[in-house]
């Protein structure tokens, strides 16, 4: 058990969840944690899975309001409320020589999760400046850190990166996760450029289990769609995500 | 141990919590993480005459004990409903409440109808007439005494099962809209809908639902629920169900104090999938502690400094 400071705002928590674990079946697939007792925050947090080791489970987690500041003050010995998995898995990784993965922020959580089954792949990991990243700029280990700012790693935006490692693969595939103008770079790239890629999306959700309807996720429209349809339109990313491919959902 | 069975019309329920619409699916999706069967009931997701797609994202968003949502009825249709949930109905080991939800008078008659013709055991319908999302989602019924009334009667025609009118707290006086659904002969009421709302995030300037307005639902919204369910209670004389913000059995009877026959739980179903059932053990709880025979003793009950 440990909840740890990774960078700045950044943190990392293992704990326990063998039940969990049970039915688990890959990266990409996520938790949602009730943090507190009270109804003052009365939503669940869904938060990808970064790590499985025995019978813990790893999370990153990004203290931004009450609910995952008071998440960073938790010690060992503390229980929380988790629900899961849930979601669906990236897929088609097996081969890492082929394999790009992109994170930013906390999407890099399901990255790192996918980076260690698929050991010999290439992951960009992107940020603002340095002391939001906590890995080690590695080109010869296939780990590449960009930052806005250039403080640490590669100058820019992950694309540029992005583009020459596509450019060394022969069948490159892309995996991505993070902040949503992030995916939207990744995804007009990878469109344009017709690269198999799959994005893991995020969205404010009430319930994960695809009841509240409440994580819409617009679909890449589709040629003689009907007016009067169902989940024609919207996915809901809780069931039919996390993780989409870049040609399945649009961004507004 | 205290009797929970409540009774509406002419059915029994085992006992008073029932789920709330648009909080539980169709009922039959959450069966691993909860006995439903423990249920008084389960009311449906809204079903309309044809499948919906639902309003943009953003749909929902955290509030200061509660939360908003503007899903837009998003549903499957009755066609598919008839044909993909209701057969599943056979063995749910609990009684169905189907909502129904609509533009027109046509609509929900529609509804309605393709549903009496077939066999089923859907216990009654509650009719939504309150969903604040929709620009025309039943709304235009809900604010509207005469409307109301008018709804109620048609649909009254066309079934003996239960007809319940699910009423608005965003209204003027919403006793004179339980009289018209009384006149027009429901079996019951339920209330509260949600309370419209709104979310802004100070940082980026923006409205954090698509619609801009929501329906605000949680504890929140408990008193308004609870003054909104005493007040109707005291103007009719068919059973009120309630709802807004029950998360815990005391919530529950607090409600039940307040004049309601039964309740619905919703909102705090997203936290707990078993939420219902966690409320139901709570009734019993109260009722051996306070050494209550029946929870039905309950409805209404509550001391008021004044009449």
């Amino acid at each position: 058990m440990a909840n740890v400071q990774l960078a700045k705002n950044l943190w990392s928590m293992k704990f326990k969840a063998p039940e969990i674990i049970e039915e688990y079946f890959g990266a990409g697939q996520f938790i949602s944690i009730l943090v507190c007792d009270t109804w003052e925050h009365p939503l669940r947090r869904p938060m990808s899975i970064a790590d499985v080791k025995g019978d813990c489970i790893s999370i990153i987690y990004k203290t931004v309001g009450a609910v995952t500041k008071s998440l960073a003050k938790m010690h060992p010995g503390d229980s929380i409320n988790v629900l899961g998995p849930l979601g669906n898995t990236f897929t088609g990784w097996e081969d890492g020589r082929d394999s790009i993965l992109v994170g930013g922020g906390v999407g890099l959580a399901p990255m790192l999760n996918l980076h260690k089954m698929v050991k010999t792949s290439t992951i960009i990991i992107g940020a603002r400046t340095s002391e939001e990243h906590f890995l080690s700029h590695s080109p010869q280990e296939g780990i590449f850190l960009t930052t806005d700012d250039g403080s640490i790693g590669i100058r820019g935006t992950v694309i540029p990166t992005l583009e020459s490692q596509v450019m060394s693969k022969q069948n490159p595939k892309i995996f991505a996760c993070g902040p949503e103008p992030m995916l939207k770079a990744v995804q007009s790239f990878a469109l344009e450029n017709q690269i198999p890629t799959q994005l893991s999306v995020e969205s404010y959700m009430a319930c994960g289990i695809g009841i509240c309807q409440g994580c819409a996720i617009k679909k890449t429209e589709k040629e003689g769609i009907m007016r009067q349809t169902y989940h024609e339109k919207y996915d809901l990313v809780c069931v039919n995500g996390p993780v989409f491919s870049a040609e399945e959902v649009t961004f507004d | 141990m205290t009797d929970l069975r409540i009774k509406i019309g002419d059915i029994t329920f085992s006992n008073p919590v029932f789920t709330a619409s648009g909080t539980f699916g169709y009922g039959t999706e959450v069966s691993d993480l909860t006995d439903v069967s423990k249920l008084g009931a389960i009311v449906t997701k809204s079903v309309t005459l044809f499948p919906r797609e639902g309003n943009p994202p953003p749909r929902v968003v955290e509030t200061p004990a509660g939360m908003i949502n503007s899903i837009g009825l998003a549903n499957v249709g009755v066609e598919r409903y008839i044909r993909e949930m209701i057969p599943l109905y056979d063995n749910i080991g609990t009684k169905v409440i189907m909502n129904i939800a609509g533009t027109t008078l046509e609509e929900y008659c529609d509804v309605l109808e393709k549903v009496e013709v077939i066999s089923s055991n859907i216990c009654g319908y509650e009719i939504n007439i309150s969903c604040p999302n929709v620009k025309k989602g039943g709304m235009q019924f809900g604010v509207d005494s005469s409307m109301t009334e008018a709804l109620t009667a048609e649909m009254r025609k066309r079934t003996e099962r239960l007809i319940i009118m699910k009423l608005s707290p965003n209204v003027t006086d919403i006793t004179s809209i339980a009289k018209a659904a009384e006149n027009g002969g429901a079996d019951a009421v339920s209330a509260i809908n949600t309370v419209v709302g709104m979310s802004i995030d100070s940082e980026t300037g923006k409205s954090q639902i698509y619609t801009t307005y929501g329906g605000l639902s949680g504890p929140a919204i408990k008193p308004i629920g609870l003054a909104t369910v005493h007040k109707v209670y005291q103007s009719v004389n068919i059973p009120v169900i309630g709802l807004g913000g029950i998360t815990t059995g005391l919530d529950a009877v607090e409600y039940l104090l307040a004049g309601a026959v039964a309740v619905q739980v919703g909102t705090a179903t997203f936290r707990h999938a078993d939420a219902g059932e966690q409320i139901i053990n709570e009734l019993h709880q109260f009722g051996d502690s306070k050494s209550i025979e029946k929870i039905s003793s309950l409805t209404g009950a509550v001391k008021t400094y004044t009449k």
